[in-house]
This record gives structure tokens, sequence and C-alpha cells, in this order.
């Protein structure tokens, strides 16, 4: 078995989280695990990458271009920049979140549309799996965590349930932050459920 | 025996443990920065361990104390190096008594923004041994093997990482450290070995370190580190790699299998390190194949080895590689489709060039992300009060230049402020000042520089500007840490967070007594008295320092401490997006025709309030 993860997004989303949460319930099961977390230099608001490698011993951090079975997109535009790793026949899950940077919301510069996006994921022969941001649940009052969302998500849509144990990785969502468990579980299953669009 | 999950630094730090290390101190420096942050982390009785000030101290301390016959260790990434390169090929040349190991990264691919330099060139140039694992697990291993070669040798050794070995991520099974060794520090007055005085002893510390690193060579054979795999039938071709690219080997063999790649018909040399060389093993490869196909990332140094040892050897084959417009890049890291594309040229096995070009077309649709200073950060208050003071010295923000330094206060380049012209290394922003001075320049000349880069690098340029009384504003932004790299305590940081009985050092008082006459403190919250400290410096003769001082936010936060936050009025508001336009906040947007402030990001410096027209924006007082 071998199973390549591509993971784009912008600092504070969440995704050296959630790429870091799938590498433990990897290595839990015992799975050869490599994981490159990429950021930048920016605390919040800069491009984030993170390479997740499964099943294979000693292998190389990278995933060649075409090489991901799966991609997990957490913003819309920075989903363009993992469009050339999605493997033709592998899954790419869009949570298409739009985080403009500023000269965006000036009308400085343009964002791509989501149509665009899509466009460009289905040009690469990926399986597109898309997740409206409005589907995000809330919890006792506030939004669930988007990542842990994402993360149950992909569980309930890609492949990724074929490599790893959902309940596993309940498990180890559960133990990370035992304090937030009851809410972070939620978001988790609550991305298990719900149903992306292609 | 446990399993742990560890980075690239984080298996060095162990295998440094392992190797019995009693001293580790080091610089921060993106990718090098976690094998040292994991050791402070951490209780080690009989151990020492600190981030010093600058890489050249750290690595004079750590080679004090293999002289004293203990194991050290010193971090740091590859800029460190080269500040430290003074004092290492000083002490390549005197040699070490206890294992003495320099930790380097390089950077290919440039992910954390400085010259993409290949630092095994210093190996080279101070024949200095450098092991080169190709993984995390190698990584722990070598950096074990790294102080036993040291110590057998008597020679500093340099074990260097690349980024995606530094912070990649595995599990690994690693023993329980053991405790340092307990030994006696020795005391050995030896002036042919510790001093360089006199031509009689240079020529001879010349002879040793030549020895030396052949001996090392020896000892890395016997040690049996590298891995030959000659093919059964002569006349194939023999591949060499070395550090990252031996990871992507076995993947591109599978991948080069459906065009008819035979793995049984090559022969592989996964060397340990470039330098020294490894002759004994590439002869017996020669001896074996037709060609050779040499994978290392960045600069050529194996493959001119492999050229020379051709030359003395009469191998005739052809090398394949980076020189002589060969198909492989000097520039950016390598990936499994290099190591593909160079067995593809090597063997002709025909697999077609689209195979190897990204869609990088749609890349180049996604929205540009200019990374920017954090919510609250005091550095925006500094950019904002300089280009202010410029506007209202009614001079051209073109014509004032102002030269950066390494570090958070670099990110001023970026919009909205585009306030600095230079980053070059750590400390120069306070030199380049001084020439541009001498080069003509009539308009005011400020230089802005980070407290822990003043500490590292600064002070010298800024007491040759006081010697010469060359006239500039040299601004320090002192937020108390060494943030870009993480958050690191530096001299300057607050006495809680200095090690027990250290000494926190006040810059406010430092500078006074450098000589500098024209001294200032601001606090980059109060845009307008910053401002007007500034714009006071620009037309002053001499030399001005301005103290730009406020603690980090990030960690201001983590302290469990509230700046407060900013209130929208919204009747006030007018939208004239002046908040935006001027502070670039994170924490600030426009969504349907209204301002929003993320109350979760908001750090309440309230520099948005200062530049609303309207006073839509209000201040509210922290806790």
């Amino acid at each position: 078995m071998s199973y390549d993860i591509y993971l784009v997004g912008v600092g504070g989303q969440g995704i050296l989280t959630l790429a870091d949460l799938i590498m433990r319930a990897a290595v839990h099961k015992g799975h050869p695990v490599s994981f490159l977390p990429t950021k930048g230099m920016a605390q919040r608001g800069g491009f984030v990458k993170a390479e997740l490698r499964l099943g294979r011993r000693g292998v190389g951090p990278h995933i060649r271009e075409d090489g991901a079975h799966l991609v997990i997109a957490m913003e819309r535009s920075e989903a363009l920049k993992g469009v050339r790793y999605a493997r033709p026949e592998g899954d790419f899950l869009l949570y298409g979140h739009a985080w403009e940077p500023t000269a965006v919301m000036l009308g400085e510069a343009a964002y791509p549309s989501l149509e665009s996006v899509l466009e460009a994921i289905r040009v690469s022969n990926a399986r597109l799996i898309y997740l409206d941001p409005k589907e995000l649940p809330k919890i006792d009052g506030g939004y669930v965590a988007a990542n842990i969302f994402v993360l149950g998500a992909a569980f309930g849509n890609t492949r990724l349930d074929e490599v790893l144990n959902a309940d596993e990785m309940t498990e180890v969502v559960r133990a990370r932050w035992p304090r937030r468990a009851k809410h972070n579980v939620a978001a988790f299953d609550a991305g298990l459920r719900v149903r992306g669009t292609s | 025996m446990q399993i742990k999950v560890l980075s690239g630094n984080e298996a060095l730090a162990y295998g440094a443990l392992q190797a019995g290390v009693k001293v580790v101190t080091g610089y921060p420096g993106t990718p090098s920065t976690g094998a040292l942050t994991s050791l402070l982390a951490m209780d080690l009785p009989g151990r020492y361990v600190e981030w010093s000030v600058n890489e050249k101290v750290a690595f004079e301390i750590a080679a004090g104390a293999a002289w004293t016959g203990q194991r050290a260790l010193c971090t740091m990434k590859m800029s460190g190096l080269n500040v430290a390169y003074d004092s290492l090929i000083s002490i390549a040349y005197s040699g070490c008594n206890g294992g003495l190991v320099i930790y380097v990264a390089d950077d290919p691919g440039a992910s954390a923004g400085m010259a993409e330099q290949d630092t095994r060139g210093f190996a080279l140039m101070s024949d200095l041994p450098m092991l080169e694992p190709s993984s995390i697990r190698d990584t722990y291993r070598l950096t074990q093997v790294a102080f036993e070669l040291s110590e057998r040798v008597k020679t500093p050794v340099l074990i260097r990482l690349v980024t995606s070995i530094a912070n990649a991520k595995t599990a690994l099974q690693i023993a329980d450290p053991l405790p340092p060794a307990d030994r006696i520090p020795i005391l050995e007055r030896n002036i042919a070995k510790y001093t360089k005085a006199g031509a009689a002893i240079c020529i001879t510390q010349h002879r040793d370190v030549i020895a030396r690193l052949e001996k090392a060579s020896e000892v890395i054979q016997e040690m049996e580190l590298n891995s030959l795999q000659l093919a059964e039938n002569p006349g194939g071709l023999g591949i060499v790699a070395v550090g990252a690219a031996v990871a992507y080997l076995e993947e591109a063999f599978d991948l080069a299998v459906e065009y008819g790649f035979d793995k049984t018909k090559v022969s592989i040399l996964r060397t340990v390190t470039t330098t020294p060389f490894p002759a004994a093993d590439v002869q017996k490869l020669f001896a074996r194949c037709k060609s050779i196909l040499t994978l290392e990332e960045l600069e050529p140094h194996l493959e001119r080895g492999l050229h020379i040892e051709a030359h003395r050897t009469g191998f005739a084959g052809l090398i394949i590689g980076k020189l002589d417009d060969g198909p492989l890049s000097r520039v950016g890291e390598y990936d499994v489709d290099h190591v593909l594309q160079g067995l593809n040229i090597a063997l002709r096995l025909g697999i077609p060039g689209d195979r190897f070009k990204g869609n990088r077309a749609t890349e180049t649709l996604a929205a540009r992300r200019p990374i920017t200073v954090c919510a609250g950060c005091p550095h925006r208050g500094t950019y904002m009060a300089i280009n202010q003071a410029i506007q209202n010295l009614d001079l051209d923000k073109d014509e004032v230049i102002i030269t950066g330094d390494i570090g958070c206060t670099i990110l001023g380049m970026n919009p909205p402020f585009n306030t600095v012209w230079t980053e070059v290394s750590m400390g120069a922003s306070v030199s380049l000042a001084q020439g541009y001075v001498h080069g003509g320049v009539k308009t005011p000349v400020i230089a802005t520089i980070g407290d822990s880069t003043f500490f590292h690098a600064g002070i010298p340029g800024l007491l040759n500007a006081i010697q010469h009384q060359t006239p500039l504003t040299l601004i320090i932004m002192d937020n108390g840490w060494t943030s870009m790299t993480g958050m690191q305590v530096n001299p300057g940081t607050d006495q809680t967070f200095q090690r027990t009985g250290g000494r926190r050092i006040d810059l406010a008082r430092v500078i006074p007594g450098l000589g500098v006459d024209q001294f200032f403190v601001i606090d980059p919250y109060d845009l307008k008295g910053a401002t007007s400290t500034i714009e006071g410096c620009l037309t002053l003769p001499g030399v001005k320092v301005v103290l730009s001082r406020r603690e980090c936010a990030i960690q201001v936060r983590r302290q469990g401490k509230r700046t407060g936050n900013v209130r929208l009025i919204s009747k006030k508001c007018v939208l004239c997006k002046q908040c935006v336009t001027a502070t670039g906040c994170p924490a600030l947007s426009i969504k349907h025709e209204s301002i929003v402030i993320d109350a979760a990001l908001c750090n309440g410096c309230g520099l948005c309030a200062a530049v609303c027209p309207t006073g839509a924006l209000e201040k509210e007082d922290g806790t």
C-alpha cells in the first residue's frame, strides 16, 4: 500500500494540524509515514502546505506531480496550487472557503472564481469533491473547527477510509484535545456525514 | 527502546543525546532551529544547552568545550556557518579532543528565503568531513557516528541536513538517551595546536588537517557507512547519490519499470559524504560501469569529484549530472521526478518530456498572498511611523533609502508599507546605510533592524557609524524576542525568561553606552509620538538611534495578557478603507460593504483607530 496526501491552505486554517492528526492515526496503525509541513514566514495568512506519504518505508518526503492519491484544499484560491499534484483518478477534496488577501478586498487584485477553480480540478482528471463552507455546522452556538470537519469529510467522501479507519481517527481526535473532545468529535462526525458535490 | 514521531531536527537532537553530548549551543535559523529547541524543552541534567548571541560565538563555545575533552554540538542554518566560518577554519586546522559536531541546515528551494547556498562547499574548503544524511532515520544514526568519527580522527565533523529532512517527521525507534559521559575537563597548554603563532605552526597544522581528512576517509570506509551495490554484469549504469536524492531512488526505480528499467542492471553507490570524496567506492563503480549518473541537490560537488577521479583512474565513460549542460538542475530541491529524469536520460528510457512538465499555469491564477506582520505586531506601527515621517517632511518615498535586516522586521518590504528596500545578512542594514551615505545620497538615510539581529551582528556596524560620525538614523525594532524563527530568548528578552542566574541586557542602556548621544525610545503603538520622534531624527545631523520598543503581540497573548480590542462604531464609518490600506492588518476585512474586525485575532494595538479620519474605530483597553 502506498497513499500520498497533498494538503494546501492558508496559515491559521489548521491544515498542518489536520495533517498531523492523519499522521498520528497512521503511526497508530503501524503504517510507515512521512510528513513534511511547509509554512511560510507569516504566523497567519500565508500559503501553507503539507505532504503526507503513507505506506512506503524510507520514502522521500516530496510527493511528485500527478502523484497524490488525495488532495485536500481548505482555501479556494490555494487549491490551485494543489492541482498539479493530483493523481488522475485520485480524490480532490475542496473546502471552498475564500480567504481574500487585502489587495483583493480593496479591489486591487483578482481572486479566482469558484467555477474556475472547480474547472481546473476537473481538468486534472481527479475526482472532485466540493464542500460548501455553508455546510460547516455549529455546536453550542459556535462553529466547529473547520479543519476537523474537513478531516471527517475526507473519511466520508474519499478513499482515505480504505487506508485508515474512521473510528480510529475519531479516537485520535478525541485524545488530542481532551477538553475539546466533544466539539471536535462532533465536527468530525458532521464531516463524515456530509456529502460533497462533484 | 521507544517509538517516537520525530522531525529530522529532533532525530539529530536525540542522536546527539545518545552520543553523550554535554554542551550544545546554536543560533536560531530556519530550518535548523528545531534541533536545539527540542533539547531546551527537555530536562537534561549534566548537560548545558543555550541559544548563543550568534553562530560564531556559539561555535567557539562548543569548540572550547570540545577542547576540554567533552562532546559538543553546535547548530545553525547555512547563513550561520558563513558567520562562524572564520573560527571554523581555524579550529579545523587545530583539531579537537572531545567530539565536536557542527550541524548545519541548507535550504534547497529557499523556502525560508535566503541565498540557496550549498554548504558542502565549506567542507571542501576547510578539509572537514561532512556527513549528509538522506532521511530522518539516517540523521539519528549519523549524528552518533559524527561524534565517534570526530573523536577518532580528532577533527570537527559537519553534519548537513536540508529542509525536506530537517522539517519532515516520521515514526522512529530510538534508544533511551544515555547520560553524558563523566569526563574530567582537560586543560592542554600547546601553542602548536591551539594558536596560529608563526608560519611553522600554521604550515604544520595545514598538513595535519589534510592528514585528518584522509584518516576520516579511512574510518568511514572501515565503519561501512556508504552502501555500494554492484550489478552482476559489467557495462551497465552506475548511480552515485548523496543526501536527499538517495531517498527517491527506489521510488524512481518503481516508476521507471514501466519504461523497461531493470534494477538488476544498475550499480548504486549511496554515499554519506561528498567530503571526503568516496574514492575507493567510486573506483569500484568505475570498474564495473560504462556510465555514471550523479544525483545530488544544488551544486555539482560530487560530480566534479567524479570527473577528477575519472581523470586519475582513466575512466572514460560518460558522467551524467549537471555539468556540460547535463539534464539535472543546480537550482531548487529534488523530488522523485529529478531522479526519474536522470534515469531517463542515462538509460534512454524514452519517457515523454511532458511527463515532467507540471501544470503551473493553473497556479498563476491563484491570488497573490504577500506575507505581512501579525495583528497587533509592534513593527506595523514603526513602518507606519517611518512612512508618515517621510511624508510629513515632504520627502519623496522613493528618495529615502531604508535598509532592512533579517527577521520579522523585513516584512516591512511588503505592502501596504513598502518601507524597507534591502535584505542582505544579519546586521548588514547598519553598515549598508553608511555606504549609501558615502555614496553621496543627500536625503536622510535610515537603517532598520530587529533586537536579536542587532545583538547578533548589528553592534559592530553601529560602532563604526559612531566612530566615523556617519549621519544616519538607525531604528531598532525591539519586540523582545527572536520571533521569526519561533520565539527564542535573546539577550534582550525579559528577565523572567532568561535562564536561572542569567541576566537580561537592556538595549536602552547599551546604546547610549556605545556613544550614541541622540538616542530616543518610542512606543510603536503611539503612532503620533513615534512619527514625531522619527521626523525629528531625520532633520538632525550625526548618528541617531531610535529604539522602537514593545513586546511581540503573539508572545504577549501567549502569556495570557490581553492588550485589548478595537471596536467599530458603524454609524461613524464612511468606508474610506483607510484602516485597511494603511495597516494591512489580518484582523481587518471588508465584508458586505462594512469593515469587519475579527475580535479573536485583534490584539488591540489601535493603529487602525489612529489612522481612521472619522473616529469610527475605538480602542478598548485591555485587562
